[in-house]
């Protein structure tokens, strides 16, 4: 599982009925298009068949026949930007690796983090997103395509790992065939993914051209592309403005709520807690009425913040109606553990240790770690160990400090070329460095293990080059080589 | 609606006015403990800020910033972690008790080490990541986006780590301090104690000031 997809099934009607408490469990559909021409675009479970009889695609006039307690609503662009970054904030509590793929779709992308723990996240992630008003459906997979054909079948989580077994009875619909495809698709009997993959790629190609070929790899998941990555929520902020403006609390409320859900899902992702909450009214007669609450403690919670606010705007008496309210909270990172009186340990020990785990299948487990030099003078030997839970303080400075510029190493070391000249280096070629020898130090010469079979010896040079540069120099049984840099 | 600003310093406070939660507060600063670069940056790296350090010929002492951004992160028992592009870092060049607190992120080309650092600067454990691109090839590490270095400059700006990034040539548009060390190491100061060669470390500040958010936050409040 490499990929996560998000999806919400009728977003933009989602995104109304949150935003509008007067929807709660009534027959609702989106209009698209206007007059005569209007239709049913999205409706609610309430509305739809085999209650109300009411269908996507359905003209306007004959949903009202057919379900007389139909509420009619356009779409809300601002409602649905608000529940975007809802799922955004939700999608980055997975990995800060998002793509927003399109309204009520984010794609996320997993590499690294370990299945198990992501698994539950994301059942977790759909469940909370499910109490805010945004039911989603989760699909993960080894390819973002993968993810997507997972996502539109789960409920509400679904993890892809065999493949193969998951496409092979998936309708042909699902890899989006055009109307001439699928007609012609439906005459050979082709009627799922699997039946169109067991033709040869090559034969679909030839018959059907290039998009042919293109239908062949969706069907067989094959296709794969680079996510555009947006960026986690830097400003913790949310803005609303009402038409017709409001004169009681319990709209302002039900807007701060909403406001406070989302702004703590996006505060949680980038592992931080709110430390004071900024609220603004903006009033009909074009004044602003601001307070800023710093919280007692800092905190993520929704509930203690609404207290907070609701407590404070039962006082308060505007001399207009207000128009608009805006909500902004100041971050800061979360407190998660507090360091020992005598130990320096991590502030944030999941992330910590998380982190690592997906570094490590970035670059290898065994490349990543704290180095512990071996106890021996054979070159660049080391172990890499776990991190320490807590650094511990730090012993007296040593009496005699290293000496001379530190050395950086060329791995593997670059095989070079070395003229002598009275039994000291005078040139050097080799690919990272060339050219006349100003002067040299050493030999310092070692060896070791000569009882075991990896037996070692070798003679160090510090040379100096006319062109500049300071280069450690390695002569051993196989020839000369350039350790690395002393910089 | 209020008139338009006449002035930038109008203008300036017309936007710490409508978005009080975007002035930022002067950041920390980590010492690197070389003289020379400590004062350029004004006392260090700036932590929730992005440094480069351009290297451009080896004998400029990048090499010596990185040692000396491990004994002072050991000093104050912090974490540092190092994302080695080219995974050129020696162990065995600093003294072992340094790298008790290290965290070494051995990777293969530019790409991995990218990829590694957008991971570590959300981590919010460390004090200073450091990620050296010196022994990459130049090419490899233009043809990464440079929407790469803003998304990790954002990122670093919602943390308290100090990013230094030292780069073989320059590379990084969104940092806001530039540092390019001059080759200044002869085979001379192979004799000498380290602190004696960090003194001779030769510095240009490229891009940026020694106390940038200093001067901000005077000019908003005049």
């Amino acid at each position: 599982m490499s990929y996560a997809v998000l999806r919400v099934d009728d977003f933009a009607l989602h995104a109304l009925r949150r935003s509008d408490p007067g929807l709660a469990g009534r027959p609702v559909a989106l209009i698209a298009g206007e007059g005569r021409k209007a239709v049913v675009a999205e409706v609610s479970p309430e509305a739809a068949p085999p209650a109300g009889a009411v269908a996507p695609g359905l003209p306007v006039t004959l949903a009202m026949a057919r379900c007389p307690g139909l509420l009619l609503r356009p779409r809300d662009p601002a409602a649905e930007l608000e529940a975007g970054r809802l799922l955004l904030a939700a999608a980055f509590a997975l990995s800060p690796r998002v793509e927003h793929t399109a309204a009520g779709c984010c794609t996320v992308d997993l590499q690294g983090t370990d299945p198990a723990r992501t698994g539950a996240q994301m059942h977790r992630c759909a469940a909370e997103l499910a109490r805010l008003g945004l039911p989603a459906r989760i699909g993960a997979a080894a390819t973002p395509l993968l993810a997507a054909y997972a996502a539109r079948s789960a409920a509400p989580v679904r993890l892809v790992g065999d493949a193969p077994g998951f496409l092979t009875p998936l309708p042909l619909a699902v890899a989006e065939p055009s109307p001439l495809q699928a007609e012609i698709l439906e005459g050979w009997g082709i009627r799922t993914l699997g039946a169109l993959t067991a033709l040869p790629k090559a034969e679909v190609g030839r018959r059907l051209g290039a998009d042919g070929a293109a239908l062949w790899e969706r069907a067989a998941g094959e296709t794969t592309r680079v996510l555009r990555l947006v960026e986690p929520a830097r400003i913790f902020a949310a803005e609303w403005a009402y038409e017709p403006p409001v004169e009681s609390v319990e709209p302002l409320l039900f807007r701060l709520r909403r406001f406070a859900e989302r702004i703590a899902l996006e505060l949680r992702a980038a592992g931080c807690v709110a430390e004071a909450l900024a609220l603004t009214l903006r009033l009909e007669d074009e004044t602003d009425y601001r307070r800023e609450f710093a919280l007692p403690e800092p905190d993520g919670d929704v509930d203690r913040w609404l207290r907070v606010l609701h407590a404070h705007l039962e006082t308060v008496r505007t001399a207009a109606r207000v128009a608009g309210v805006r909500l902004v909270a100041a971050p800061i990172r979360a407190p998660v553990k507090q360091d020992g009186l005598f130990d320096t340990g991590l502030r944030d020990p999941a992330r910590f240790w998380e982190n690592l785990a997906r570094l490590g299948a970035l670059v290898g487990g065994d490349r990543v770690g704290t180095p512990v030099p071996a106890d021996t003078h054979r070159p660049d030997a080391f172990t890499l160990e776990r991190p320490a839970d807590t650094v511990p303080p730090a012993p007296p400075p040593p009496v005699h400090p290293p000496r001379g510029p530190v050395l950086r190493r060329f791995r593997p070391p670059a095989a070079a070329q070395v003229e002598l000249g009275e039994d000291r280096p005078v040139a050097l070629v080799s690919a990272p460095a060339r050219g006349r020898i100003r002067a040299a130090a050493g030999p310092w010469r070692a060896a070791g293990d000569w009882w075991k079979p990896e037996a070692w010896a070798v003679e160090t040079w510090h040379v100096e080059l006319a062109g500049g540069g300071i280069y450690q120099l390695a002569r051993t049984a196989a020839g000369w080589a350039v350790e690395g840099t002393l910089d | 609606m209020p008139a338009a600003p006449s002035t930038l310093a109008a203008l300036r406070s017309l936007l710490a006015a409508r978005f009080p939660e975007r002035i930022r507060k002067p950041a920390g600063r980590v010492a690197t403990g070389i003289a020379a670069v400590d004062e350029a940056l004004g006392g260090g790296l700036a932590a929730g800020r992005l440094t480069e350090c351009v290297a451009a010929a080896p004998g400029g002492g990048a090499q010596l910033v990185l040692a000396g951004l491990l004994a002072s992160t050991r000093a104050a028992r912090q974490r540092l972690a190092l994302v080695d592009g080219a995974d050129g870092f020696a162990p065995e060049a600093v003294p072992a008790d340094h790298l008790r607190h290290l965290v070494w992120v051995r990777c293969r080309g530019a790409a991995e080490a990218l990829a590694a650092g957008d991971l570590l600067v959300r981590d919010g454990n460390y004090a200073v990541i450091a990620l050296d691109l010196r022994g990459l090839p130049a090419r490899a590490l233009r043809r990464q986006p440079a929407t790469g270095w803003y998304r990790l400059q954002r990122a670093a700006e919602g943390g308290a780590a100090a990013v230094l990034v030292l780069t073989p040539c320059p590379l990084v548009p969104a940092a806001p301090w530039r540092l390019v060390l001059h080759p200044s190491l002869t085979l001379a100061h192979t004799r000498r104690p380290r602190p004696a060669v960090a003194d001779g470390v030769a510095v240009a500040l490229e891009r940026g000031a020694a106390r940038p958010e200093a001067a901000a936050m005077e000019e908003l409040a005049g």
